[in-house]
């Protein structure tokens, strides 16, 4: 997965001693450890595998750090960089790296970013069937509702997103639906992931994909990660307002916090969601929290 | 038998004189299609900015000739990783002169490691290193290229003489 990109000693150990299937993230800062996060907790990485102990963990440096995102980048950084002007990179097969560092600015435009410190590597995982607990929320009367995932960083909202494209197709549910994958991180490549009635606008804003999308591919329901800024929010309103249905994320560890997002007050206040799904890493990624209709009343509970 | 004895050391002296004359030759072809790749990798960063092993393997083929392996040791660098150096660039090819091989891995090295901009300038940095490297050359080539040939030529008729 890693292949090419990661040093040979450090994919090594992970090939060998780690379970890759169940690596959340991997975290490289330099001079520092490296972590691993496994199903919430935290790693260290040492010549055995796994260690607790800061003595025998492996220490990455900024040479190992820019050396992966040269190789992350295929050798050519100058080809991704308005991914690094947004603090990430997408590797072939849907990894996302996520990079820290200096970040150049001319007349309050980012140049770039310079003199790298730290990545986080985060593994994507395919969780089949992970959406199928909140799927009878969401689809009602073959009708997909328009639904918002709250969810933390790292708490299973992409894969989520995933797995359902997935379940509609499976059901043989023919909508037409469009993946706007602003970060290159819903499709990972991989064939059928998707289902077959899926069409993937890649690396565009969403008020471009969405305008771009909506005229060209006519789609019945548009699928989108982390919606954050006011424009994302105007990007739905338009999409709902052409009779599109949404389904999309945000960032948020409960729906207290939600709820107090600038963004998305008017837009709560129309009930332009149907549907809040609350996830969280309680009990690991992926721990559903509940489902929510339009005024916050519970639907579902899950324990 | 001596005549014949004779053509054949006559065509071996103009033989080792043609290739001390080629070596000039080929040093002049290496530094201008070197220009050309650079140049191409300039616009078709800022354009197209499609990745480095793409933009070298679609470089012209047959031009690619003169560049002595390097692209191909080049896209070896890009595809299995490690550290770039002279050695790894050039392999046993002597050619090119060790000051020389130390700027054209420094441009390679350089290739790939920052964004459009800065890119774009390093390349026509390197771009007009080359050019010096390739006048450099060419009044070499002028001074001492015919002369292998010529003292080959000269040498063996010498022989020749000699020998009748």
């Amino acid at each position: 997965m890693l292949e090419g990109i990661l040093p040979d000693n450090i994919l090594n150990i992970i090939s060998n001693k780690v379970n890759w299937q169940t690596v959340n993230e991997l975290r490289l800062r330099a001079d520092k450890p490296i972590v691993i996060t496994i199903g919430g907790n935290k790693f260290f990485l040492g010549e055995t595998g796994l260690v607790t102990k800061l003595n025998e963990a492996i220490f990455s440096n900024k040479t190992m750090i820019e050396d992966i995102i040269f190789r992350a980048s295929e050798c050519s950084l100058y080809s991704v960089n308005e991914q690094i002007k947004r603090g990430y990179i997408m590797t072939r097969g849907g990894i996302r790296i996520g990079i820290g560092g200096n970040l150049i600015e001319e007349a309050g435009v980012i140049k770039t970013m310079t003199n790298f410190s730290s990545l986080n590597i985060r593994i994507p995982h395919e969780i089949k069937n992970c959406s199928l607990k909140a799927f009878n929320n969401i689809v009602s009367n073959d009708k997909v509702l328009n639904t918002l995932i709250i969810a933390p960083p790292g708490a299973g909202k992409t894969t989520f997103l995933r797995d359902f494209v997935f379940q509609l197709s499976d059901r043989n549910l023919a909508y037409n639906v469009l993946v706007l994958d602003e970060r290159g991180e819903l499709d990972t490549g991989k064939r059928g992931a998707l289902g077959n009635f899926s069409d993937v606008i890649s690396f565009a804003k969403k008020k471009v994909g969405f305008e771009n999308g909506i005229r060209s591919l006519s789609p019945d329901l548009i699928i989108t990660d982390e919606l954050n800024e006011q424009e994302d929010i105007d990007a739905v309103r338009y999409a709902v307002n052409c009779g599109v249905n949404i389904l999309a994320s945000t960032h948020a560890d409960s729906l207290e916090t939600f709820i107090k997002k600038e963004a998305f007050k008017k837009i709560i206040e129309e009930k332009v969601f149907k549907r809040y799904i609350l996830l969280s890493c309680r009990e690991g990624p992926g721990t559903f929290e509940g489902v929510f209709n339009e005024n916050f009343s519970r639907t579902q509970i899950f324990y | 038998m001596k005549w014949i004895l004779m053509g054949i050391l006559f065509a071996c002296c103009v033989v080792v004189g043609y290739i001390f004359s080629s070596k000039y030759k080929k040093r002049m072809s290496f530094f201008s299609t070197l220009i050309l790749l650079a140049q191409k990798l300039d616009v078709e960063i800022n354009f197209s900015r499609e990745r480095l092993k793409k933009l070298i393997e679609s470089f012209d083929e047959k031009s690619r000739g003169a560049l002595l392996g390097i692209d191909k040791a080049f896209i070896d660098y890009l595809e299995n990783g490690g550290e770039l150096t002279g050695e790894r660039l050039f392999g046993k090819n002597n050619l090119i002169k060790s000051e020389d091989r130390e700027i054209v891995t420094i441009f390679f090295r350089s290739l790939g490691r920052s964004d459009v901009e800065n890119q774009s300038k390093e390349i026509k940095n390197s771009i007009s290193r080359f050019e010096k490297l390739l006048n450099d050359a060419s009044s070499e080539n002028k001074k001492y290229g015919k002369l292998g040939t010529k003292l080959g030529i000269i040498t063996g008729l010498a022989i020749i003489i000699i020998l009748i």
